[in-house]
This record gives structure tokens, C-alpha cells and sequence, in this order.
């Protein structure tokens, strides 16, 4: 109480609380899993496998151990009884920029991108700030994990390198799962002539849009005939060659070991950005994805994922079906493409991205494919489906257990676990909530 | 003197010439001339008027004016007599609306029209009215057009080659933008061109936020929206009016009054309020009629409408209002369909009035609108204007409709029918001469004007067509005897035999040369050089050998001759052409334009929904299996196994939830030029009411998420905003239709980051802190007890200076007598109590606090003054002032017995309110039943409609949703809409319409394809034209009524293109 109270004092002055901003939440990070413990008599959710009612999950040292009907209990295990609750792995933002931006519109909390068109060298595991008080809102409703996407500024292209981070731990390297996991580029802007004024036909205006757009592109391509150029001299053996962090750190999507996180909304963009990635031999993801559910044939047969902005959008065009977003992820599933579904919120609404996936059902979308497009879709496309996304001996202990579907927003999350440590499902929103029924309680 | 001579000698000498002296008082210099101005016109199709026509009539104009017509008429003696066989003589065309002749600073330029007058990049700035004009830069009724003309030789020559005599000329700048001018279109002196000044008062909805680099800063923009605009003209109005009784009330008491304020715009403006004058509108979209008719019904005004090209989509509307509609001569250009990905960015309403637009005069002359027409807004008049007036024609408008539009109904509209418009012995001799019947003949043409009973000749306009076989004779060589010309502009050739010669044609004139061996010449050295003057299908030339030997020819076209597979084909392409054009007659009779459009609209039924779980949000609860039976748009009963009248609809909905229709306590959906008035901290004068757009793809998208009434708010740029309008969402409806009648009139006020412009750091306007706004609040109020005062007094006699009817205090007072309530955007709990504790000291009723998102801190405070709370079920950290905001707000007001909703403050959220409510379940442990509440009754009650909406009760509006699922669950969806007993939205039918208007696009892609394919032959030819196409705008509008729908204000974030 008493912090709170200090904190509260401090607000009257915007300098100093925007200071405050940046200081500790008060949820202290789990401990390291000391001995095994057993969930059982819930329903667990495997994702992978069959559910499993009634069942037992076993975790040791952070790791699944062991999930069944019945499994071995150790002698100094930890048993909590979850009967008549729901297990389910923890859920995983695939679009983030938690720790990289605390409040939008205040500048000095931002910083979730560089200047200039080309940052590749970037990181984004560096910036994400552990004691954003967006953790922990995020996590209690049991989003675990975040791929967090550096973006860019001002018509940037490359953003930097993403990174999988747990949503607990005292340090950025205690948060890093996976760093780096892709490259993250936005897109040219689609020269449609503007958003709110269809009707603008000066000419100048959208030829300059279309030019804009054909330089961009040339833009990116020269950046990688450098960065291949550079590799080359370097794997030459050239002692002369100076460094160029940039084409540096492009080395992982040019030999194949990372993808292109591209942000592309428009089939145009989706389009080019596919046929990009082709002539370049680069492995793409795709981001946004708003018209991808036009290009089904064109991202399957390039075996491009997509990584979609949200369910709960509005069309893109005016003409479109009032649907069209709730049914995007419904077309790339009858048409077998690969795609997990994302919330870009900037955030502070991270936490109802399985809202998302529940309206994708409302619209079509097979619960057990809702699911999995939250869980292990994501860890698939982000190349950690040996650590996350499912109910799994062998996988990380970072799991929720809920009192119904999650999905649902009717449902809670009771307990969470991050590589088997216990999370606080406490919050800056629950401790006010606890805080202000007390003033109605004393008067 | 070949013919040629002589037209360029009439140019040079003719036509800049002043003809006669500039009016009779200005002095003679030199000689007098007074050559007689007697005229006889012989031999003419004269078209006397619209459908009446003389063949190989003779008309005699003396001294300007026509003195005699017909076909026994005979040419007095001392007339010069004009043969005027083959041509026809029409009144001449008068131009409805122009900004001829006004200076740089006077017009407003368009986009659209770059394509030949180059956009300016800077829009030249306005000049400042001096004197003793209005407080408002942009109020200049006392500018006169005739004060600021200044012939124009470009333009007079653009105007006569279209064949106008006479031009309207306005003003174009500002909102009262002036009076306009009636004048001949010779060049001359306004001493004598003028038919008519004073015309009418040009007035417009125009705001600051529409100049591209005219806006004054933050404080001084006043208005800043199309509402305010339309707030500022009332207040204008009544200002003139005020301006009259107050200075008649000072001429009677010059001794114990203080002298009114002088006032120049106020003075011009009797005119148009004593109803002297009549008022012409500038209609920038289909919404402004209505607009115009509520103002100009407030203070009486006669007036007209300056159109858009749109008119036919609301042509049943026109017709009610039975005003003059000017409507433009320009089409959009044909959709640049080609690109399959960026074709995608076309609506299927911008396709739609690509084929429907050339039917808008056909359509409003068979509803029975009087129109005239304008070639102001063709980016190219002279052809261009032509195509489009004969294509109106084709689109199945009269020939004798589209004269009178341009001759007898601008003339009757600006009342000189008795001088202009027709034919007749009296009249004014203006006329438009033509070589065939231009309202259907494509190679008609205007030959010459005469103006004021002066021949005008215009200038050669005629494409030089040299193509065919030419037959040459020769004077001093002994040359070919035939020869072929095949090409134009830059690439022709003349074939003499086996020999083809490059020709090169400068302006009137061809240029080439020859070996002298085809002159029949020996000497083969050297070329011989040919020149010759083109006059229709002759060439009169000369040249000269290598030897210097002079010699003439000349040549005459063989019609006959002409190359007959090329005629075939061309005859070909044109059945083609024609059997493309034989299309099913076009209608617009569905709205919306657009996919979703409404043709009728069924009436309310009655109906019985069977067996579903009915969520009554009344002190019935959630009933299982339960019936629902509607009658007459209202609710007859709820119950079990209710009994279905004859004839109603039974709707079986087992398995499936019915709730009332969802209420949104905040929304900026549905508005059109800017929800926020923010260049004042006070703008509760201007009226959401006023600009509401029931084109807003919105409304759908959101009934498709069981929405059916929502109030829509102001912005919150300013502590005290403007007034609300609380719809319900009868998408198809027209505007006036979707306004929730009888809804309790309410105000949008704010507080916070928001109104002391925290994101402005420049910005200058009153208050910067959380201090003044509360200060601006009791000025205002106590302001407002005084302006009562004040009228108290007068009317009771104590005082003879007539107040003001001032709409800014007379809204604050509304407010202050409880008539009017108070919606309150908040954040902190410091401000949230401020508010609360002024508000019970000034009695004030405050509907609901919006936002409120720290209302957990002091719900006490608000239950304690019976305030709503209307809150974000869970948004936060979206700016500083929310970084306390918890996602159980909702849960704890509720608890401390305060009304709350949750709401939308955004369109996509507000096509989804029943999961926001379900957080209200999660976030606090609400019961569903409750839950449900936040976006039903409580929304109602805040909206002081719940005795008619918001829950499912006998008496009550049929307003309700049939869910496929439970209503708080993500997975459920709507499956039928209802408002007013009336079904507005059906999944199912909802996709099959969907599917229909899909394949309706298509086919139009399909079309202008075809239309794309032809042009992208002739632009390979020609320059390339600059993408991209889209439809030409009048001119400049801020907010485009058809946008995409994407969330461009959010006052939560308060920022355009706010994306969270």
C-alpha cells in the first residue's frame, strides 16, 4: 500500500511519472521450478494430441515430463488438484510490441523502431523493458510468450531482428527464449492514393505514390545485392573489407537460417513481397496479411506462412463483405495455408488476442484450428514448436490452466507457469481494483 | 486574299478591337464610328426555343436587339445581310455558374481539373475584406463579383468556343462568399457586357479544414467542420436579422442608446434575409440538399443549388424540395480497371457512377427537377463539354430539356427571361450559331456567337483533317495529277505513285518538298520546296525549283476516292460500338449507392420469434424457450407459447438467443465533414444533427453486429463540444430518417489531455491546464445566465436595445434549464469530481460521464448526482491519462449503483459490443444478466430512450437481435437484426445481396475494361495520361462520403487515422 501511495504522489508531476513509467511493476518474477509438479484431474488440452479429461501433466526442472490419463508420480512432487478446470499451453502473441512501447501517445516510451531505412543490426531482445506494466496485465490472461517485432519509422523498411520473449523473468536475458528469430520489414505502403479521400485524383499525387512505392522496392532489393556483395568479399576472406553491421546481421535470412517477417496488408503488397522473396531465395512470413485470404493459391504454392493482424478488423474496402476479416483465416485454412493469428494492438491489448482466434469460430474457423492458431501455429512459424505451443512431454512447462475455454471471455486463467516457474497473475489492474473497493469499503 | 487572310486578318484586328464605345458616357478619342448595327440573318435553321424551330428563316437584329424572326420576315434595306445556309441559330447558351473573370485569390481550384489548368501548388490566398466586415474572415456577403471582374481573354475564348454568350459569374471563396454577376461573354467592359449584378448570394458550407494553406492557427480557425459551418450560417443569419431591429430600434431611441456596431456584411445581408435576394448553395455531396432546405427554411430563403454530379442518387429528394438544381458537364473518367490488385481500390459505388453519372440530367428531368447546366467544373470545356451534353441526350434526356438548360431556365433562374433564352422580337440578339444540330450531331460545331447584336467570330478550332486523295493541278511545272494523304499531326505522308513524301503541317499551312523530276523536271539536283494554305478540302499553294523558278498549284480533295477498306472497318467498329452501347436501361433506385444499396424498404410485420432464450434485459430476466410477438413495430408480448395472429411471420429460433438490440452510448460513426469543432474551447452551437451520413458503410457493418441505436458525439477537442444526435441504425434510410426522434437533446463536453491540446504543443488556445477547464465551464454558464437576463429585460420592456440571438449561449442556457444533457468525456478522478461537484452546485443534468475510466475512484461522487457511466469495458495505456484505467471500472460503478455501459468510441469495436460486455463478467464478476445491461438498458437510461428501447418489454420499440449463439460468447454471431419491427439485416440474405453486388461489380469492371482497352490504344499514341482515374471531384471536399470506413476519429485517442 504504501508504494502505491508514493506512486500516486509522484503522478502530479508528468516528468517525473513518465520516469515512474519506466520503473518496476510490482509482480516479482517466479522462482526456478525447485521440485516436480503434478496438475491433476483437470482436462488438458494437448493441442498436438487428443484432450485428455480427467488427466494428469507432470513437470520437472521447467520441463513437461509427462502427460496422460495417469503418469508416475515422483516422490517429492508438488500435486495441485485442477478438477473440473481446463490445461492448455500458454498462449503465444505472434505480433508484439510489449516492452518496446509502454504508452503510445508519450514520446519517451516508445521505442519500438529505428530511423533510416535499413536496420537489420537492430535487436529487438535488448529494449523490451521487464517491468512494463503490460507484462503482467498481458500474461494474466495467460498470453506466456510474445514475438516482439521491432517496426520501422518514417517509410523504413528493415525493422531488425525479432525475438521470442517470456513474459516473466527479472532481466531481458532471463525473458529471451529465442534471439533472433527473423527479420522484420515493413513493406512499401501500397500507393493507393489515400485512406480517407478515394475520390483524390490528382494525378501528381498518385504518380508520386506509384514512384514511391517502384523506388522502395528497388530500395530493398539494392540492400540485399550489398549485403550478398558483402558476404562475399567477407567469405573471400578480403582482410581489407571494412564492417557493415547492417549486412552483418542480414547473414541468417540470406543463408536461409531466419525468414522475412514482411508486414504486407494489401494483395498487392502480398503479391510482390511473395514474388520477392522467390527471386531473392529467402524464406518469408508473412504479417498483416489483411487481402490474404485473395492470394490462398499464390501463398500456398510458395509455401509462405501468414501471420494475420487480427480477426476482428474491419474491411479493407468499402465494397468488401462486412465479413471479410472475420473470414480471412477461414480461406487460408480450407486453402491449407499455414497461419497463426496475431494482435497488433501496440500492447496494451495483447492480453484478448484469443478473442481474436474465438471469432474466427463465430465465422467458420474449426475451434481445434482457433486454438492451434494461437498455440502451436505460432511456434511453428516462429521455429519454436520444440519448446511451445503444445501439451508435450519434452516441452517447456509454460502452461495455463483456466476455468473453461480461453477463447472465451467468460473464462479465467487460475495459474500459470513459465518453463515450470509459478507466474503472478497479479496486475497493475487487479492491485487498483483491490485498492479502490477498500475506499468504498471504509466509508 | 485567300480565305485564310481574311480570318486571320478578323482575328488580329476584329475580335481584340473594342466594337463600340465602353458605354455612352465614356468620351470619343478619335473618329466617331457609327457603322449601323443592322443585321439580317437569312436563310437559317433558327431554334427559337426549346422545341420550337423556323427553317430558312431571316432574322433582323438592329442596335442589339433581335427586331424581327420568322420566315416571311424580309431584310430592311440598310441591313448587311448574312447567308446563313446550313447553319443553325440558337438563343445563346447561358452558363449557370462561373468563377469567370474573378481573381486568383477568388477561385477555388479542384484536383481534377489539373489536367489542363495545372494545379496550383499553393491555392493563392484569399484577399481580406477591409471595412468594417465580419469577425469571420470567411463571412464576405458585401463582396460583389462585379467589383472584382476582369475580363479573362483565355477564358472568354474557352467560354465562346463552347458557344456561351453569357456566363453567371460568382464569387468562390469562403462560406457567405458574395454576390454574383451576369455578364456577356465579348471581352468588353463591364460598362457593357453587364446583363445582371446583384444575382444572388453564393453561400457555402466551406471550412478552414479544407484549405490546403489557408488555415490560421489553432485558436483562430473558427469553423473547423462542416457542422460548425452551417452553425456560423445560421448565426449569421441572425445576426443580419438583429442588425435591422437593432438599428431601427436606435433611430427611434438615438439618445438613450448606444450606437450598433457598423457592420458591412451584416448590411449586404438584408438583402437576402427581407427576401430581396435568393440564396445559391454550393451542394458539395447527395447529403447537402437537405442540409439547404433546413437553413434556408429557418429564415425563409429563396434559393437554388449549385449540384455535383450526384444529384440523381437523391433525385426523389430534389424533386420534393422543387429547386433549381445547376448541375455540372463533366463525367469521371473511365476507371483504370487494367490492374487486376489495384483495381481493387475501387468501390462499386465509384464504378456505379462511372455509367451512371451521364444519366443525371435524364434521371432529374424524368423526376421532374428544373435544372441548368455548368461547363465551370469541365477540366476541358469546349469539346469536352459537347460529348457531354450530346451523351446526356443519348442517356435519354430531350433535346429540348437540354437547350432550356442552357438557355431558358438559367435565364428564368436569374430572372432576365424577359431579355435572355429565347428568340424573340425584343430580346437581347445573343446567339450561338452552329453547323448542325449540336445536341445530337458529333461533328457539329459552334461556328460564331453574336453578343449583344455584334458578330463575334471565334477562332478556328477545326482539327485540319488532310486524309483522302488530293487532286492536284499545276501552274508552271507540269506535276502528278493525283496523290494520297494518310495521317495527322506529326506523321503525314503524301504517295505519288511509288513515291511517298514526309508533309509537315503548321497550323494552317503544309510544308514538304519534291525532286523536280516529279514536277516533270530534267534536272534531278537539288528538292524542290512546296508550301500551301489548307482551307477545308482545298490546298492553295506555291514553290519553288533548285533554279529559283517560281511556280503555284493547288489541289482539291476527292471524297470519293477515299480508301474503302478503311471506311468498311471503320463502319464495322462503329455496329460494334453501337451494339456495346445498347445496354438495359440504367436505374439508380437502391441507397446507399454502393454494395448493401436499399431498394424498398419492407414494412413492420407482424411477427413471432418461437421458442429461443430471450434475454429481456427487463425485470423478466432470460427466459428459456420463450416466445416473442411483435406488432406494429412494437412489442406485444413475451412469454411462453404465444399464440401467432393471422397472417404474421413466424420465425423458429430454437437453440438460438434473442436480446434487445445493442445500444453504443458513444460513437462517431455516420457523420460527414468532421465530428469536431475544435477551433473554440465553446462550440455548443454546432449540431452532429446537422451532418449526419447515412452513406457511412458503418451503419451496416455495425448492424451486422446487432447494433441498432447509437449516439453519436461530438468530438472532444473542446471542453464544451456540440450538440449529440442519438441515431438508430435504418441503414437505407435517408438522413433525417436514421435520427432518433424524441430522444432526449444531449451535448458533448470533455476534459483532460484532449481539451487543453496536450498534443499541440504550439497550439495557443484557451485552457492549456486542468485549472481553466473548469473556468471555461463557469464563464460560459454565467455568461449564459446573462444573455438570459438580458432578453428578459427586453422583452419585458426594461431595455430597448434588441439582444442577440446568440446559438452559442442559447445552447449553454438549454443546458443550464436541464433541457439539454450533458455527456461528459473524463479521465482522472480529480476532474471526473470537479465536474461532479459543479455540476450539483449548477443543477446541470450529466447523462453519463464517457470514458471515465478512473470512475472506480470516485463512483460515490457520480452515483451521488444520478450520473451515468459510460466506460471502455478494458482499453488502457493508450495515452498518459489512462495509465490507471482497470478493466473492472464497469464492475465497481456498477456496484456503487451507478448506471453504466460499456461503449465503443470506435467503429470496428462497436460492431461487437456484446463480448465488450461479457468483460463485465470476467473483470469483476458481474452476472450475465447484468452484463448484458452495460450495452442495452444501460446505454438507454443514459440516453433517456429507455422507455422506448433497450429491453424486451411489453409497449416497448421491436429493436432486437436473434444470436446464433449465447449473446456473450466470441462464437456467437447475429442472425437477424430488427428496428422497429422491420428485419435490417439477415445473415443469409445479407450474403446472397453481398454476392449479387459482387457480381454487379464485375460486370462494370468488365465494361470499363472494354472502354480501357479502347483508350489505352489511342494513349499509346498519345502522351501517356497520368494514373489514376477515380471520380473528378466539383471541387476540393474534406470528407468523402463513401470512404472506406476505416476509423478516422477516435476521440479516446483523439487523433485522424487513430489506430490502437
Amino acid at each position: 500500500m504504501r508504494s502505491t501511495f508514493i506512486k500516486h504522489t509522484l503522478l502530479s508531476l508528468a516528468a517525473v511519472s513518465i520516469f515512474w513509467i519506466c520503473n518496476a511493476h510490482d509482480q516479482v518474477p517466479g522462482t526456478k521450478q525447485a521440485k516436480p509438479i503434478l496438475l491433476t484431474n483437470g482436462t488438458i488440452h494437448t493441442v498436438t494430441g487428443a484432450t485428455i479429461s480427467n488427466g494428469q501433466l507432470l513437470f520437472e526442472n521447467g520441463r513437461i515430463t509427462a502427460v496422460s490419463r495417469r503418469v508416475d508420480v515422483p516422490d517429492n512432487c508438488e500435486v495441485i488438484d485442477v478438477e473440473g478446470k481446463h490445461v492448455y499451453p500458454g498462449l503465444i502473441s505472434s505480433v508484439s510490441s510489449i516492452g518496446l512501447v509502454e504508452i503510445n501517445s508519450v514520446r519517451a516510451t516508445i521505442d519500438f523502431g529505428e530511423l533510416g531505412s535499413f536496420n537489420p543490426n537492430i535487436r529487438a531482445e535488448v529494449a523490451v523493458n521487464p517491468d512494463s506494466e503490460l507484462i503482467p496485465v498481458t500474461r494474466a490472461n495467460g498470453v506466456l510468450v510474445a514475438h516482439v517485432m521491432p517496426s520501422t519509422y518514417r517509410g523504413g523498411l528493415i525493422g531488425g531482428s525479432t525475438a521470442v520473449m517470456k513474459l516473466d523473468g527479472w532481466t531481458t536475458e532471463d525473458m529471451t527464449l529465442s534471439a533472433p528469430v527473423a527479420m522484420s520489414i515493413t513493406w512499401p505502403r501500397d500507393p493507393r492514393t489515400s485512406q480517407f479521400h478515394p475520390e483524390d485524383t490528382n494525378p501528381d499525387n498518385a504518380q508520386k505514390a506509384e514512384e514511391n512505392y517502384a523506388t522502395a522496392i528497388n530500395k530493398l532489393e539494392d540492400a540485399f545485392k550489398d549485403a550478398r556483395a558483402f558476404w562475399k568479399a567477407k567469405n573471400k576472406g578480403d582482410k581489407t573489407l571494412d564492417v557493415d553491421l547492417r549486412w552483418e546481421a542480414l547473414a541468417p535470412v540470406l543463408n536461409k537460417t531466419a525468414p522475412a517477417h514482411v508486414y504486407a496488408d494489401s494483395a498487392r503488397q502480398i503479391r510482390d513481397a511473395v514474388h520477392w522473396a522467390k527471386r531473392e531465395a529467402i524464406n518469408l512470413v508473412i504479417f498483416g496479411g489483411t487481402d490474404a485470404w485473395r492470394l490462398t493459391e499464390l501463398l500456398s504454392e510458395n509455401d509462405v506462412a501468414v501471420v494475420v493482424g487480427g480477426v476482428n478488423k474491419l474491411p479493407r474496402q468499402r465494397w468488401e463483405s462486412y465479413d471479410t476479416q472475420f473470414r480471412n483465416t477461414v480461406k487460408l485454412h480450407q486453402a491449407g495455408v499455414k497461419f497463426a493469428i496475431g494482435y497488433a494492438s501496440r500492447g496494451a491489448n495483447e492480453r484478448n488476442l484469443p478473442y481474436e482466434a474465438g471469432k474466427a469460430v463465430a465465422h467458420g474457423l474449426p475451434k481445434e484450428e482457433a486454438l492451434k492458431a494461437i498455440t502451436i501455429y505460432p511456434a511453428e512459424i516462429l521455429g519454436v514448436a520444440n519448446r511451445l505451443g503444445s501439451l508435450e512431454a519434452g516441452k517447456d512447462a509454460t502452461l495455463i490452466v483456466t476455468t473453461g475455454d480461453p477463447l472465451d471471455i467468460r473464462s479465467n486463467v487460475e495459474m500459470a507457469f513459465i518453463e515450470g516457474r509459478t507466474v503472478d497473475l497479479s496486475s497493475r489492474h487487479t492491485q487498483l481494483y483491490e485498492k479502490y473497493q477498500q475506499r468504498y469499503q471504509q466509508n | 486574299m485567300n480565305r485564310f487572310l481574311i480570318k486571320s486578318l478578323l482575328l488580329v484586328f476584329f475580335f481584340p478591337t473594342l466594337l463600340f464605345a465602353q458605354g455612352d458616357t465614356t468620351p470619343v478619342k478619335g473618329i466617331h464610328a457609327n457603322t449601323p448595327r443592322v443585321h439580317a440573318l437569312t436563310h437559317a435553321t433558327i431554334v427559337t426555343a426549346p422545341s420550337e424551330m423556323l427553317e430558312d428563316a431571316t432574322m433582323v437584329i438592329r442596335d442589339g436587339i433581335i427586331e424581327s424572326v420568322g420566315a416571311n420576315v424580309e431584310a430592311p434595306g440598310d441591313a448587311r445581310i448574312w447567308d446563313m445556309t446550313g447553319k443553325t441559330v440558337y438563343a445563346g447558351f447561358i452558363d449557370a455558374y462561373s468563377q469567370y473573370g474573378m481573381p486568383e485569390g477568388l477561385k477555388i481550384f479542384s484536383p481534377s481539373r489539373g489536367a489542363t489548368e495545372g494545379p496550383p501548388k499553393k491555392m493563392p490566398p484569399t484577399p481580406s475584406q477591409s471595412g468594417a466586415s465580419s469577425w469571420n474572415p470567411l463571412v464576405t456577403p458585401e463582396r460583389d463579383a462585379a467589383d472584382h471582374f476582369k475580363s479573362n481573354k483565355k477564358a472568354t475564348e474557352s467560354l465562346n468556343d463552347t458557344g456561351f454568350t453569357t456566363v453567371a459569374t460568382f464569387p468562390a471563396r469562403g462560406i457567405f462568399r458574395g454576390q454574383g454577376l451576369l455578364v456577356n461573354t465579348d471581352g468588353q467592359s463591364l460598362n457593357d457586357s453587364t446583363v445582371k449584378t446583384g444575382l444572388a448570394q453564393h453561400i457555402a458550407f466551406d471550412h478552414w479544414s479544407q484549405s490546403r494553406t489557408e488555415r490560421p492557427n489553432d485558436g483562430d480557425s473558427y469553423p473547423s467542420s462542416t457542422m460548425g459551418s452551417i452553425a456560423l450560417v445560421r448565426q449569421t443569419l441572425y445576426d443580419a436579422k438583429w442588425y435591422t431591429d437593432a438599428a431601427e430600434a436606435y433611430d427611434k431611441n438615438p439618445d438613450q442608446l448606444e450606437k450598433p456596431e457598423e457592420n458591412a456584411a451584416l448590411e449586404a445581408l438584408k438583402l437576402l434575409t427581407n427576401q430581396n435576394q435568393w440564396a445559391l448553395f454550393k451542394a458539395d455531396d447527395e447529403l447537402a440538399y437537405q442540409r439547404v432546405e433546413k437553413v434556408a427554411d429557418e429564415f425563409g430563403l429563396e434559393y437554388a443549388i449549385l449540384g455535383n454530379g450526384y444529384e440523381y442518387r437523391r433525385a426523389d429528394i430534389l424533386k420534393s424540395l422543387g429547386k433549381t438544381v445547376i448541375l455540372p458537364l463533366s463525367f469521371p473518367k473511365t476507371p483504370h480497371v487494367e490492374r487486376p490488385d489495384k483495381s481493387l481500390n475501387l468501390s462499386l459505388e465509384q464504378l456505379q457512377h462511372w455509367e451512371l453519372a451521364p444519366s443525371n440530367a435524364a434521371f432529374l428531368a424524368k423526376a421532374g427537377v428544373s435544372f441548368c447546366f455548368t461547363a465551370h467544373f469541365n477540366p476541358d470545356p469546349g469539346k469536352s463539354v459537347w460529348n457531354a451534353i450530346r451523351e446526356s441526350v443519348k442517356r435519354g434526356l430531350s433535346e429540348e430539356d437540354a437547350l432550356a438548360a442552357i438557355t431558358t431556365n438559367p435565364a428564368l433562374l436569374y430572372d432576365v427571361d424577359a431579355q435572355l433564352g429565347t428568340i424573340v422580337a425584343g430580346k437581347i440578339a445573343n446567339l450561338t450559331v452552329a453547323t448542325g444540330n449540336l445536341f445530337t450531331d458529333e461533328k457539329a460545331r459552334v461556328s460564331e456567337l453574336w453578343i449583344q447584336g455584334n458578330y463575334v467570330e471565334k477562332k478556328p478550332a477545326k482539327e485540319i483533317d488532310l486524309e483522302g486523295t488530293w487532286e492536284f493541278s499545276w501552274a508552271g511545272v507540269g506535276g502528278f495529277e493525283t496523290g494520297t494523304i494518310k495521317g495527322s499531326g506529326q506523321k503525314i505522308s503524301l504517295k505519288t505513285g511509288k513515291v511517298t513524301i514526309p508533309v509537315s503541317l503548321q497550323n494552317s499551312e503544309i510544308l514538304f518538298s519534291a525532286s523536280p523530276t516529279l514536277l516533270g523536271e530534267n534536272e534531278e539536283s537539288g528538292l524542290a520546296r512546296l508550301q500551301a494554305y489548307v482551307s477545308d478540302d482545298t490546298l492553295s499553294g506555291s514553290g519553288q525549283l533548285p533554279n529559283g523558278d517560281n511556280f503555284s498549284w493547288s489541289a482539291v480533295k476527292n471524297a470519293k476516292e477515299n480508301n474503302e477498306e478503311e471506311e468498311e472497318e471503320k463502319e464495322k467498329d462503329n455496329d460494334k460500338d453501337k451494339k456495346e452501347q445498347e445496354i438495359p436501361e440504367l436505374v439508380f433506385d437502391r441507397y446507399p449507392a454502393g454494395v448493401y444499396g436499399v431498394g424498398q424498404r419492407e414494412k413492420s410485420e407482424t411477427v413471432l420469434i418461437q421458442n429461443a432464450t430471450i434475454w429481456t434485459s427487463g425485470p423478466d430476466g432470460v427466459l428459456e424457450e420463450n416466445d416473442l410477438l411483435i406488432q406494429d413495430g412494437k412489442i406485444v408480448s413475451v412469454g411462453k407459447n404465444l399464440k401467432a395472429p393471422r397472417n404474421s411471420i413466424i420465425v423458429d429460433a430454437y437453440g438460438k438467443h434473442v436480446t434487445p438490440g445493442l445500444i453504443d452510448c458513444h460513437s462517431h460513426i455516420a457523420g460527414s465533414g468532421g465530428i469536431n469543432e475544435g477551433a473554440s474551447a465553446v462550440s455548443v452551437e454546432v449540431r452532429i444533427g446537422d451532418i449526419i451520413n447515412p452513406a457511412d458503410i458503418n451503419i451496416y457493418r455495425q448492424l451486422a453486429g446487432g447494433l441498432t441505436t447509437s449516439n453519436i458525439l461530438h468530438g472532444s477537442a473542446n471542453p464544451m463540444g456540440g450538440q449529440s444526435q442519438v441515431i438508430k441504425l435504418r441503414w437505407g434510410k435517408d438522413a433525417e430518417d436514421l435520427k432518433f426522434e424524441g430522444a432526449r437533446p444531449s451535448v458533448k463536453f470533455a476534459l483532460g489531455e484532449n481539451v487543453k491540446r496536450s498534443r499541440s504543443p504550439d497550439s495557443t488556445r484557451y485552457p492549456q491546464s486542468r485549472m481553466g477547464v473548469e473556468q471555461v465551464f463557469i464563464t460560459n454558464f454565467r455568461a449564459a445566465e446573462d444573455y438570459e437576463r438580458r432578453w428578459a429585460d427586453f422583452n419585458a420592456g426594461r431595455s430597448l436595445a434588441p439582444p442577440r440571438i446568440d446559438l452559442r449561449k442559447a445552447a449553454a442556457l438549454e443546458i443550464l434549464r436541464r433541457e439539454r444533457v450533458i455527456h461528459i468525456h473524463s479521465y482522472r478522478q480529480d476532474e471526473i469530481l470537479m465536474f461532479a461537484r459543479l455540476a450539483k452546485k449548477l443543477n446541470l443534468e450529466v447523462a453519463a460521464f464517457q470514458h471515465i475510466l478512473e470512475g472506480y475512484k470516485v463512483a460515490d461522487a457520480l452515483a451521488e448526482i444520478g450520473a451515468g457511466g459510460s466506460s471502455f469495458s478494458d482499453w488502457w495505456a493508450y495515452k498518459f491519462e489512462v495509465i490507471d484505467a482497470i478493466p473492472y471500472n464497469g464492475a465497481i460503478m456498477h456496484n456503487a449503483g451507478v448506471i453504466t455501459s460499456f461503449n465503443s468510441d470506435d467503429a470496428e469495436l462497436a460492431t461487437r459490443l456484446n463480448t465488450e460486455a461479457a468483460k463485465a463478467v470476467k473483470y469483476g464478476g458481474l452476472s450475465e444478466e447484468e452484463a448484458l445491461k452495460f450495452v442495452t438498458l444501460n446505454p438507454a437510461i443514459q440516453l433517456r430512450i429507455d422507455d422506448r428501447v433497450g429491453s424486451l418489454e411489453k409497449g416497448k420499440e421491436a429493436d432486437f437481435v436473434i444470436w446464433s449463439d449465447h449473446p456473450l460468447s466470441t462464437y456467437a454471431h447475429p442472425e437477424q437484426t430488427w428496428i422497429d419491427g422491420i428485419k435490417y439485416f439477415d445473415k443469409e440474405e445479407s450474403q446472397a445481396q453481398f454476392e449479387s453486388d459482387a457480381s454487379e461489380r464485375e460486370r462494370l469492371v468488365q465494361k470499363a475494361l472494354k472502354q480501357r482497352i479502347k483508350e489505352f490504344k489511342l494513349e499509346t499514341k498519345k502522351a501517356p495520361e497520368k494514373d489514376p482515374p477515380g471520380e473528378p471531384r466539383p471541387e476540393e471536399s474534406p470528407d468523402w462520403i463513401y470512404h472506406d470506413g476505416s476509423n478516422h476519429y477516435s476521440c479516446s485517442a483523439e487523433e485522424e487515422g487513430a489506430h490502437l
